[in-house]
């Protein structure tokens, strides 16, 4: 009976978590003995956090059961754990590709030094922080601008695009965009996605912007003034794209 | 590919690619702000097998939906719209009505230039084949093709004995019944199957198997030939009526109401008698004397004259 009852609390939890990122949230960490046994299972030891790779990756498996879990799919932790250990499977198959790549961390002869500390260090970690310091202040601020729009990061990704063909037409209407500053103007302006003037200027169909609207708004705010970080970052994006 | 790591969660991280692409990603100890390199995306499996299975419903049911249409408007096309069984209605004017398998009238043909003039304008009030045949023949008395006396021929194309023989009942009595007391016509009823080539000569010519009846009363070995008056010399041929020197022919003598009734007789009873027909040429065969005398006399009247 308490069994029963457990189970039915959990499913509501799982449920509230699909719609909610914080319950989600909540509903891993809560959960994460769980998530540790079922990753110790699979290791055949106990996962060290901050260390075994393993680990996050069970947590990821842990999410995505909450995302399409159902109530024909049975009991919601034996198919977490079901999801948990094909996660892991997954990722032992794509570890085993690269079984012949040369580690860094190899060692060197017989003497106690490995590849990585022959290697010259080309990065310079000092610039490296300041950079990564100058990255996350960017992102804090397109947080918060997106925050104006209604729209967070979790959305967006949920709503990314994932055909090429809708991928193209939404970068069509942000070329468009980058074309026609007034038109990135009208958005910080309004708050409002101009998805009339992007579509009849693109050629990108209005349904397929609607649709995207929320990925629109985050590309459009990258390319607003304040961004140059993550503008630099997309150095891929607009890759045989040409404006109508 | 680099990732930018945008958001950090316990279950993941969302990432930006260099493509502009959002993702969600196992949080492999990641920093805001940091650039990783061969993350472990997140599957969007689930939602994607029942998209496709939502998808598979649907197909589904839409192609059953489209074999329910099809089967609903073939059978309703069977049923209501294809052509089961004619009447060739002639006057002068010649029209041809083609029935679906319920006897409802489909389509109206004229199939010569005065059927043609008849129809003109014409819309039927009704889809029975009784009432609309009563309408054109109303019309063709409108419109001077028929008058006091005047034969309509009806010839029925239907696919058995069963289907002729109630058609052509329902149309002579429909026909008979709405014409009586107001006009006497003579409405005649024949198959069309086996009697098409005379239909249209129902005024002028004595019907084939009239024709080919003369001959039996004594001569049924050689039915062939019923015109056997204009060639007295051929001793092999005693059934000939005009052979003095055959004592054993029937000598029935010539009706004259008969004769020149032939044609009318056959008519009239064609409708209802069709199926006795062959009956009627066993008779024949087995000498029945009534019936091959008159035909025998007034075939050979007839043609002589």
């Amino acid at each position: 009976m308490q069994k029963g009852q457990n189970e039915h609390q959990l499913i509501h939890r799982v449920n509230a978590a699909k719609i909610n990122v914080e319950e989600a949230d909540q509903l891993i960490r809560d959960y994460m003995p769980f998530i540790r046994t079922e990753t110790g299972k699979f290791l055949k030891r106990p996962p060290v956090e901050g260390r075994d790779d393993e680990l996050g990756i069970a947590m990821m498996a842990f999410y995505e059961a909450i995302g399409g879990y159902s109530k024909e799919r049975g009991a919601f932790l034996s198919y977490a754990a079901m999801l948990i250990r094909s996660r892991l499977i997954d990722n032992v198959r794509k570890e085993q590709k690269h079984t012949y790549d040369v580690s860094m961390d190899a060692p060197l002869g017989d003497e106690d030094t490995t590849l990585a500390d022959v290697l010259a260090d080309s990065r310079n970690e000092q610039e490296e922080r300041l950079m990564r310091e100058a990255t996350r202040e960017e992102i804090a601020e397109l947080v918060a601008q997106m925050k104006g729009f209604g729209v967070e990061l979790s959305d967006v990704a949920d709503n990314c695009p994932r055909q090429q063909r809708t991928l193209e037409a939404c970068r069509k209407a942000l070329q468009y965009a980058r074309e026609n500053p007034a038109l990135l103007d009208e958005l910080l302006r309004t708050g409002k996605l101009p998805i009339s003037s992007l579509s009849a200027g693109s050629g990108a169909e209005r349904k397929t912007l609607e649709r995207h609207r929320k990925y629109m708004v985050a590309l459009l705010l990258i390319y607003t003034n304040g961004f140059d970080i993550l503008r630099g970052h997309l150095t891929q994006i607009m890759k045989g794209v040409t404006a109508k | 590919m680099n990732y930018i790591v945008m958001e950090c969660h316990p279950g993941y991280a969302i990432l930006l690619d260099e493509a502009g692409i959002f993702c969600k990603a196992a949080n492999l100890n990641y920093e805001v702000g940091q650039t990783v390199k061969d993350p472990v995306l997140m599957k969007s499996a689930p939602e994607k097998a029942k998209a496709r299975s939502s998808k598979w419903l649907r197909s589904g049911i839409a192609a059953v939906a489209a074999c329910c249409i099809i089967f609903l408007g073939l059978g309703y096309y069977q049923e209501f719209v294809k052509t089961y069984s004619s009447i060739y209605l002639s006057i002068n004017p010649q029209v041809q009505m083609e029935l679906n398998r319920h006897g409802d009238v489909t389509r109206l043909t004229g199939t010569n230039e005065d059927g043609r003039t008849l129809l003109a304008g014409y819309e039927p009030e009704s889809r029975d084949k009784v009432e609309v045949a009563d309408e054109l023949i109303d019309r063709a008395i409108e419109m001077g093709f028929l008058s006091e006396g005047g034969q309509v021929s009806i010839s029925l194309d239907c696919p058995d004995e069963v289907l002729f023989e109630e058609y052509g009942v329902e149309l002579r009595e429909g026909i008979t019944a709405y014409f009586d007391g107001r006009i006497v016509i003579d409405v005649t009823i024949t198959d069309h199957r086996s009697s098409a080539p005379e239909g249209t000569q129902v005024s002028d010519e004595p019907p084939a198997e009239a024709a080919e009846q003369p001959q039996t009363p004594a001569g049924s070995q050689t039915p062939s030939q019923p015109q056997t008056p204009s060639q007295p010399q051929t001793p092999s041929q005693p059934q000939t009526p005009s052979q003095p020197q055959t004592p054993s022919q029937p000598q029935t003598p010539p009706t004259g109401s008969e004769g020149s009734n032939y044609g009318d007789t056959n008519y009239d009873d064609g409708g209802s008698n069709y199926s006795e027909g062959d009956d009627g040429s066993d008779d024949n065969d087995d000498g029945d004397d009534g019936g091959n005398s008159g035909y025998d006399d007034g075939g050979n009247s007839g043609y002589d004259d």
